[in-house]
């Protein structure tokens, strides 16, 4: 009897369960058949009057359909909260095809990175890098480098002058004789840096351009380990290896000058109009430091000997970009820049 | 500077080499060449021809034509020109003959077939003539006599600037003789010279001006056209044919790089000719028809009536050679480098002699120009006859010493072997003097044409042997060095991190230019008198050297905001400002600007980020405005109790599209505030507790300022201030705010009990109120 009771009890509470639409029905079943006054409460509340082997079957039974009913409702609960979580988490849906906000990290200048680029390397190499003056004293700029007033050589570099009769430096060449002052001999340095020439602007002459200046003094330092240094840095500039060639070039500071050319990495050497059909790009010019630079340095040419180059750093940015308008470099056109 | 091959070809004996292949050997071991250019082709194909008969054609100047071309036949030609008549004999230019870069074909003009064309001394290349067709002496169906089609190679004027010697084709020659292991031929023959008392005597002032002043006379002379080899040279190599004395003296000019000029003797007065300072403001009409006034800076040669040429520069006007000149004083000079550029350069008078003489030019050359001139005046004015011998004033030239040239030394600097009998051929080649006193040792003895400027120390020697023995031969080799860690500019590895970080922060790098112009100078409000100026600008917008990076970054968001809505660039350069006595100061600033269309305060707080970024725990302080900042938007950047720069919104008339911020730092002075040590501090073992104050205050007061306070009135033990919010409207009062903080408390060695907690926070409220504040308690 009681037992029949429990089963149809048991039964109708698993079909409640299982059809139980929300989470509040299903609380409602728990509360009717498991609560403190429910219906299997009120089923144990008999056991009582029952004989002691019907109380303890009929007590293991009730405990079994507690159980089980307690475990029927727990997943039924467990349903609904996923089918809940699940709810509200597509709720939540973002399109995330959508922009971001907030800047990017800015992009550096061409002519910085270029430069960085090199800086590390010579760095690297046990080079120091030292910084000159925009403007500088005439003697710095040509007399020290050789180049006497009326030089014809001061012909091949226009020169801005200031009212106070200093010049915006030429060439980076000047810090050479800074660099001597400041490192003595032996020393290995570079100097990159903003240098100026009193020239019409157009798409390939510019007043305002960089170079970085390369000088190294040591004892028996010749053509041949000028040459080495030169190809290491070009390998590292173009990454790859290049075939280069020495020709004569006049710049006073040095002797012997030379102009340094590079087989036209275009045409690999064959004739193309970057080249002007020669298969040569002029690149350094570079020589053997002049005695009487040195002199003025305060190094004693008899003991010492150098070289010394003179990298056109636009130049080099302008061959690796392909860029063919000199005047974009100092336009502050970020159209341009963020290409970088 | 342009070379004829074919010149060339006359004193390098048994020149072959292609023109092109030379043109590289040039390049390679002498001077960088430009360019090549073929120069005659047509002088295979044009020929002489008879004009026969000349009819009327059209109502034009066109005329039918028919000419004699001797074996070649006779042929109709429609000639434009005043000059073609019967009996003249000129140059027919045959059918598919290419002449200036057009082939010449059988044309109808006027309804006659015309076969190719009678051409002018233009066209043919000879000389600038284009009035009419070239009159020529010769057989018909003959080339022209003297014009064979030649190369031209241009040489790059700058690779030259230390070799007067190659401003002749002689001196070029004698690098292609030693290039190419040919013999030399000298053109001069110095014996053909008469021997004499001149009739002209010559008085220089200052030897050290001109060291050397030769003078010959020659009479008899008919001036009139150059024969046409003699204009085909000149033109070719880019100087205009004039008659056949100036043509002479150019000529010479060209082979042998000594300039001459040669003055109309009737037009002189007195038999002296003087080399002196110009008087002050002496006049002097030069050849070109300017006039110039003099100054004593300047040499001129002068008669005793004053200045008949600008020393080294131009002759004059009144004593030119005429078409009735009929003697003439040929001057042969040489002149101090330096005087010339100085006088060319202050009269932005450049001549082709002016360039040759502030090369320093040889003095030896000066005699040898005058036979040579002689040799060739006796065949373009047959008849002409020297009188006397050359006045030859030349100062005492010591011979330089030789140079000792020891060959290890020289195998050091060029890092690689060399034979002392190969140092030895390569500088004879090229006619030097070579002793051995020692089996490693040679004695060089400089020519004189390399002796003035180009070569006087060994080194020199290494370039003449090094270029020659080819640097291709040249093994890179790697030096050998000490491997220690270079020193770094603290300056820059500052500047360098910064770059990085500003650009991390979404910062695009600008260049801008160093200059600046008054009037943009005046508009931020400094003063041009106060600035760095350049005394030869290219324009006024580049008279001032910029002494703020503003202006620039100012332009630069300007003209990008055309194009974008927003954007963040920044520029790290130096500003320049004068200092007595010494060279500028150039100081480094970062100058920052972000721009938005749309945007308002946040750009502010973004750009006060920034300066954060760079200088931590700075702080802005509100002060007066400039005319280009927003009056109420402007603060001074405080870092470590110093003013380091300036943070402001540009006014709204400066950038009208949108709202701009700029942040401009002065670097060195952040940099000399320096580093600061770090210290440890052991970290809090005991919970901190919090607590919040409100503050009523009125709406301008400064947060900073209240943030300070609290921090005074904490005591020790606080362990942070944090700005919560501020708030205006109801209930407060118009004009006041409520600014709220959240104060966080904590103990180095307990846990604050809530009572010490209160008292802390009861006696801040009571010190606050005692300053003055309202709180919100
Ligand atoms: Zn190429």
């Amino acid at each position: 009897m009681v037992e029949s009771q429990l089963e149809s009890l048991a039964q109708s509470a698993r079909e409640r369960i299982g059809a139980a639409a929300t989470a509040e029905e299903l609380e409602a079943v728990r509360v009717e058949v498991l609560g403190r006054k429910g219906a299997l409460a009120e089923i144990s509340k008999g056991l009582g009057r029952l004989s002691p082997e019907d109380r303890a079957r009929i007590g293991k039974l009730l405990n079994l359909a507690k159980n089980e009913l307690e475990a029927l409702l727990e997943r039924r609960k467990q349903e609904f909260e996923e089918a809940a979580l699940r709810a509200k988490l597509e709720a939540e849906w973002v399109d995330l095809t959508l922009p971001a906000p907030g800047p990017r990290p800015g992009v550096l200048h061409p002519l910085t990175q270029i430069q960085e680029e090199l800086e590390d390397l010579f760095t690297s190499m046990g080079v120091v890098v030292l910084d000159g003056p925009e403007v500088e004293t005439e003697y710095n700029n040509f007399d020290a480098l050789n180049i006497p007033p009326d030089h014809p050589a001061r012909d091949m570099q226009d020169t801005f002058w200031l009212t106070d009769g200093n010049c915006l430096r030429t060439h980076t060449s000047c810090v050479q004789v800074r660099g001597m002052a400041k490192l003595g001999p032996p020393l290995r340095m570079i100097a990159p840096g903003r240098v100026f020439r009193n020239e019409e602007v157009d798409p390939s002459h510019e007043h305002t351009f960089y170079q970085l200046e390369g000088m190294m003094v040591d004892r028996n330092v010749s053509i041949a380990h000028m040459l080495y240094f030169m190809k290491t840095l070009l390998r590292h500039i173009f990454g790859r290896e290049v075939t280069v060639r020495l020709r004569p070039g006049y710049f006073p500071f040095v002797e012997p000058g030379f102009e340094l050319d590079v087989q036209c990495l275009i045409c690999d050497g064959q004739g193309c109009p970057v080249c002007k059909h020669s298969g040569w790009v002029e690149l350094l010019p570079c020589g053997l430091v002049h005695p009487n630079v040195l002199r003025m340095g305060g190094i004693d040419p008899e003991e010492w000997s150098g070289f010394a180059f003179g990298l056109g750093l636009t130049r080099l940015v302008m061959m690796r970009y392909g860029i063919d308008d000199i005047r974009y470099l100092q336009s502050g056109d970020l159209r341009f820049l963020r290409q970088f | 500077m342009r070379f004829s091959y074919n010149w060339l070809k006359e004193m390098a004996l048994g020149l072959a080499t292609e023109p092109r292949d030379l043109m590289n050997l040039i390049t390679l071991k002498t001077a960088e060449c430009e360019g090549l250019h073929k120069v005659g082709q047509h002088f295979s194909q044009v020929v002489a021809a008879k004009v026969l008969q000349v009819e009327p054609l059209g109502s034009g100047r066109n005329r039918k034509t028919l000419i004699d071309a001797g074996p070649l036949g006779q042929h109709t030609v429609v000639c434009g020109a005043p000059n073609c008549r019967p009996g003249v004999i000129t140059v027919w230019v045959p059918p598919g003959t290419r002449l200036e870069d057009q082939v010449i074909g059988v044309a109808s003009i006027d309804g006659v077939s015309s076969a190719g064309m009678l051409a002018s001394g233009r066209e043919l290349g000879i000389n600038r003539d284009h009035e009419g067709i070239l009159e020529i002496e010769a057989e018909p169906g003959a080339l022209i006599p003297g014009c064979q089609p030649d190369f031209v190679i241009e040489v790059d004027n700058k690779s030259l600037t230390h070799r007067p010697d190659l401003w002749g084709h002689h001196g070029m020659a004698r690098e292609v003789a030693a290039i190419l292991g040919l013999v030399l031929r000298d053109p001069v023959h110095l014996t053909q010279l008469p021997q004499g008392a001149s009739p002209f005597r010559v008085s220089v002032e200052d030897s050290a001006l001109c060291p050397r002043y030769s003078a010959l006379v020659v009479e008899n002379v008919q001036v009139r056209p150059s024969p046409l080899w003699l204009q085909y040279r000149l033109q070719a190599i880019g100087l205009n044919p004039i008659n056949n004395v100036v043509d002479v003296t150019n000529y010479v000019m060209a082979e042998l790089g000594q300039p001459m000029h040669a003055f109309d003797a009737e037009q002189l007065a007195g038999d002296t000719i003087f080399v002196r300072p110009a008087r002050d403001g002496e006049p002097f009409d030069a050849l070109n028809d300017e006039s110039y006034r003099l100054t004593p800076a300047a040499l001129v040669i002068a008669d005793k009536q004053g200045a008949i040429a600008l020393a080294g520069v131009i002759g004059g006007k009144h004593s030119a050679i005429s078409q009735t000149t009929t003697k003439l004083v040929l001057e042969s000079a040489n002149f101090q480098a330096a005087n010339i550029r100085r006088t060319s350069v202050r009269l932005k008078l450049r001549t082709d002699a002016s360039q040759r003489f502030e090369k320093s030019q040889d003095p030896a050359n000066t005699v040898r120009a005058l036979a040579r001139a002689v040799e060739l005046l006796e065949i373009v004015s047959p008849g002409c006859r020297v009188c006397g011998g050359v006045a030859d004033a030349a100062a005492e030239r010591p011979l330089p010493p030789p140079i000792e040239l020891p060959v290890d030394w020289l195998i050091r600097k060029l890092g690689r072997e060399i034979a002392p009998e190969q140092a030895r051929q390569i500088l004879e080649a090229l006619q030097f003097g070579v002793d051995q006193p020692s089996p490693r040792v040679l004695t060089v003895r400089v020519p004189s044409w390399r002796a003035t400027k180009d070569i006087s120390i060994k080194d020199d020697l290494v370039e003449e042997i090094g270029r020659m023995i080819g640097y291709d031969t040249i093994t890179p080799t790697a030096p050998v060095v000490p491997t220690t860690p270079p020193y770094q500019d603290p300056r820059r590895s500052f500047l360098r991190r910064l770059r990085h970080l500003v650009a991390a922060q979404g910062f695009d790098e600008v260049y801008n230019y160093s200059f600046v112009s008054e009037e943009l100078a005046r508009r931020f409000e400094l003063d041009p008198e106060k600035h760095v100026r350049v005394a030869n600008p290219i324009s006024v917008e580049q008279g001032l050297m910029r002494q703020s990076l503003i202006p620039g970054i100012w332009r630069n968001v300007v003209e990008n905001s055309k194009h974008w809505d927003q954007f963040r660039l920044f520029e790290i350069g130096f500003a320049i400002h004068p200092r007595a006595g010494s060279l500028p100061e150039e100081i480094p600033h970062l100058t920052a600007a972000i721009y938005s269309r749309t945007g308002d305060t946040e750009l502010l707080f973004e750009m006060k980020r920034l300066a954060e970024c760079v200088l931590e725990g700075c702080e802005l302080r509100p002060c007066p405005a400039h005319g280009y900042e927003h009056p109420a938007r402007t603060a001074e950047v405080l870092w470590r109790e110093q003013v380091v720069g300036r943070l402001f919104e540009f006014h709204p008339r400066w950038v009208e599209t949108g709202r701009a911020v700029a942040l401009d730092l002065n670097l060195a002075t952040v940099e000399s505030l320096g580093k600061r040590e770090k210290r440890y501090q052991p970290v809090r073992r005991f919970p901190s507790s919090a607590f919040d104050l409100s503050v009523v205050v009125p709406r301008r007061t400064l947060v900073g300022d209240l943030e300070k306070v609290i921090r005074q009135l904490a005591g020790a033990d606080l362990d942070r201030v944090t700005f919560l919010r501020q708030y205006e409207g109801p209930p407060l009062e118009e004009g006041l705010k409520s600014v709220s903080f959240r104060i966080t408390v904590a103990a180095p060695d307990h846990t604050l009990s809530n009572d010490e907690v209160s008292a802390i926070r009861e006696r801040m409220i009571r010190g606050m109120r005692a300053q003055g504040y309202e709180l919100r308690v």
